[in-house]
């Protein structure tokens, strides 16, 4: 027994250490056969390195002075001048076309009583102040941003080169200095309405009725703000509006920090799709505080709402304010 | 019209970088802008290369595609000129151009870009030719001058040539078929071959 099993393992060893020997041998024919490629081994892999972008040096100092081929360049513009502005365009347009259905079809929401003239504080001047200031710099920041995507299709053939160059100046000048404004105020927005923008029971209902969009009575009742608000709070207000303030913040003061063509281009791109998005919701809102619903933009402006408007648009938060509780969640 | 080219021979291109000092100062371009660089690939090793690289004027320009206020244009001699009454200074056309060609002096508060600067094919601006403002805004018009662009006149080994394309594609033909017969300048085969097998 002892015997067999050293022969065993002798041979073991033998057939492992022949195998060792092929898988040496093949190893050194392979590397004769083919020995490694230094690039610039061809003419022609020289260049195709060049030509992706494979950077060398230059007297000329900059971020990219020693690359000679940006080759991103223009499948971004492909990317800019494509898909960017005709989806772009396209979901704005469309939005805008589904706002002008509902209103010619369904109409602006008006009270089913009669205002009762007793009036309850909605919004406090805090409130107000943070919202006016999101709002006012977020329509600039649309418009001027809107211009320097579209303005060369839209505006172009209207007023020329020139023209477009003297307006988008000024655009880009309230464009850049107002992004950290606009991302300030939204910063102050988030807090100033982060406790009642959370999970309710209620909710539940509102999303199983659609908001009230399709029934009859068209109510349904909710806190201090029901799930449709609390979806554009999360998600365009706060994730939306910091994602593109946040690229917006990076694609300025270029000449302070001086970035690669690759981030910017990809920076422009995200910033762009992320705006788009954030406008289209825009729009919704801002339908539904102005000529969407009776007495919603009074409740902005002046903070207060009437007893019949909080009852019919917010009875659980109508209900808590009575008992005289706070209101909030 | 002619076609105007630019064309860089990477076999004659020996980095002395005259082409960016004659560019700079005859068109008195501003603090931190270069209309022209030279990039030095595999920088001292044997396939060390040269070019000499600027605006190549593109027949589809992708700064003129990206454009916001579209104020670029084309000559009749196929150079590609912008108008910086227009420019807001986006830097679009950084970003799109294969060569880097577009630059930004800083302007204003906050390291802003100022209005772009580029190789102008020495063929100035919309501006009347050879006028004051067109020499202050893109510098010399040497083009209406019956002049080509300094950087390859007074290039010292003629690497870069420019000019009409027809011209340029035939001087460098010229060259490659010398180069062929091992009579010219050094063949790539032996310049590229790290193993030492040139074969001419």
């Amino acid at each position: 027994m002892p015997v067999n099993s050293l022969a065993a393992a002798a041979m073991q060893w033998c057939v492992g250490l022949v195998l060792a020997c092929c898988a040496l041998l093949g190893a050194t024919q392979a590397m004769a056969a083919d020995p490694p490629k230094a690039p610039g081994d061809t003419v022609a892999d020289y260049w195709r390195e060049v030509r992706q972008g494979m950077p060398g040096v230059s007297q000329v100092q900059g971020a990219e002075g020693g690359v000679m081929i940006n080759a991103r360049g223009e499948t971004w513009r492909q990317q800019r001048n494509g898909p960017l502005k005709r989806y772009g365009g396209m979901i704005l347009l469309a939005m805008l076309g589904i706002i002008v259905l509902f209103y010619l079809v369904k109409g602006p929401m008006k009270l089913s009583e009669p205002p009762t003239g007793r009036k309850i504080q909605r919004f406090t001047p805090f409130e107000r102040f943070a919202h006016w200031g999101t709002a006012i710099t977020f329509i600039l920041m649309g418009l001027t941003g809107l211009a320097i995507l579209f303005g060369r299709t839209v505006l172009g053939p209207l007023i020329g080169s020139d023209g477009l160059g003297g307006l988008l100046a000024l655009g880009k000048l309230v464009h850049n200095y107002l992004g950290p404004v606009f991302l300030a105020f939204t910063i102050l927005l988030i807090f100033a309405f982060l406790r009642d923008n959370v999970w309710q029971k209620c909710d539940t209902e509102w999303i199983a009725k659609a908001g009230g969009l399709f029934s009859s009575g068209g109510h349904v009742p909710s806190g201090r703000f029901n799930f449709g608000e609390k979806t554009w709070f999360w998600l365009g207000v706060t994730f939306l509006g910091l994602f593109v303030a946040a690229t917006g913040l990076l694609l300025n003061f270029p000449a302070l920090v001086d970035r690669t063509r690759d981030l910017m281009q990809n920076l422009v791109l995200l910033h762009a799709i992320g705006a788009v998005l954030l406008l289209a919701m825009s729009l919704g809102h801002i339908y539904m505080g102005t000529v969407g619903v009776e007495g919603a933009l009074d409740s902005m402006k002046t903070g207060e709402v009437d007893e019949t408007w909080a009852k019919e648009h917010h009875e659980l938060w109508y209900e808590d304010v009575k008992a005289g509780r706070s209101g909030h969640p | 019209m002619a076609r105007m080219k630019f064309l860089c021979d990477a076999e004659r291109c020996i980095e002395c970088n005259a082409c960016v000092t004659a560019c700079k100062n005859e068109h008195e371009v501003q603090w931190g802008v270069n209309r022209r660089r030279v990039v030095t690939i595999n920088d001292g090793e044997p396939t060390e290369k040269s070019l000499s690289v600027a605006c190549m004027h593109c027949t589809d320009a992708p700064c003129s595609a990206v454009c916001p206020v579209d104020c670029f244009y084309t000559t009749e001699d196929g150079v590609v000129l912008h108008n910086k009454d227009a420019c807001i200074g986006c830097g679009y056309c950084l970003f799109a151009c294969p060569f880097g060609a577009p630059q930004f002096p800083q302007d204003g508060a906050f390291g802003e870009r100022g209005k772009m600067d580029k190789c102008t094919f020495c063929a100035g601006g919309p501006e009347e030719d050879n006028s004051t403002t067109e020499r202050a805004k893109y510098g010399r018009n040497r083009l209406a001058e019956g002049k080509l662009p300094l950087c390859a006149e007074m290039c010292s080994t003629k690497a870069l040539l420019a000019g009409d394309a027809n011209e340029v594609a035939d001087i460098f033909r010229e060259r490659v078929v010398a180069r062929g017969s091992n009579r010219g300048a050094w063949g790539q085969n032996l310049q590229f071959n790290p193993l030492g097998g040139g074969k001419g």
